[in-house]
């Protein structure tokens, strides 16, 4: 299915989004802040993805991915650092929520 | 060694080092650790169908091939990278915010 990589990254993304909410992080509060350093990683980590793949470091399997590609990368990867960006910025965001303060 | 291993193993202590200069000190920081251990906990679910699949295919030129069940031990050292990078800007945006500092108002 062409749509599996695509679906992967929706899953990964689905319950930190919704979590994000429920635990009131107000994430998209601070939207410059979360774009911003999205921004950063998916600028650095793209642009080595960029060069390695055209240099042979890897390769996407075109039976999972849609086709649309951007400067050699498919779409999915490039939302690949987007997910993986907001789901960082999530985790670490829940955990100094829950975690109880060091005395 | 392979050029994917320098890469990884150079990206994680560059991100390390830019964290110092930078003053964030997000490795200091309790909470970052376990953000880290849990990212790394759910990164073998979902990197490992990535593998597995396989939808992305490496080369074996490129990296030593010892694998975590299918995952490159390299991609770990990527993966660590990737969510350092993300949480030292996050923290770094927020600071020039003065974030810290808001809680005391609010």
């Amino acid at each position: 299915m062409r749509s599996e990589y695509l679906l992967v990254l929706a899953i990964v993304v689905l319950f930190p989004l919704i979590l994000s909410f429920v635990l009131d992080l107000r994430l998209f509060r601070r939207l410059r802040s979360l774009a911003g350093s999205v921004l950063v990683s998916t600028v650095v980590y793209g642009l080595w993805d960029v060069i390695v793949t055209s240099r042979g470091h890897w390769r996407f399997n075109p039976e999972y991915t849609l086709g649309p590609a951007l400067l050699g990368l498919p779409v999915e990867e490039w939302l690949f650092f987007v997910v993986i960006g907001f789901v960082s910025v999530f985790t670490y965001e829940a955990v100094i929520k829950r975690l109880p303060p060091r005395s | 060694m392979k050029e994917y291993t320098i890469l990884a193993l150079g990206s994680a202590a560059a991100v390390t080092l830019l964290d110092h200069l930078l003053g964030t000190k997000m490795t200091h920081r309790r909470s970052f650790w376990i953000t880290q251990a849990i990212m790394f906990l759910f990164e073998i679910p979902t990197n490992g169908y990535l593998t597995w699949r396989p939808i992305v295919l490496y080369n074996p030129e490129m990296f030593l091939n010892i694998r975590l069940g299918t995952i490159p031990v390299e991609d770990f050292f990527y993966g660590y990278g990737l969510i350092t990078l993300t949480l030292i800007f996050w923290e770094f945006f927020a600071s020039k915010r003065n974030r810290t500092g808001a809680g005391s108002f609010s």
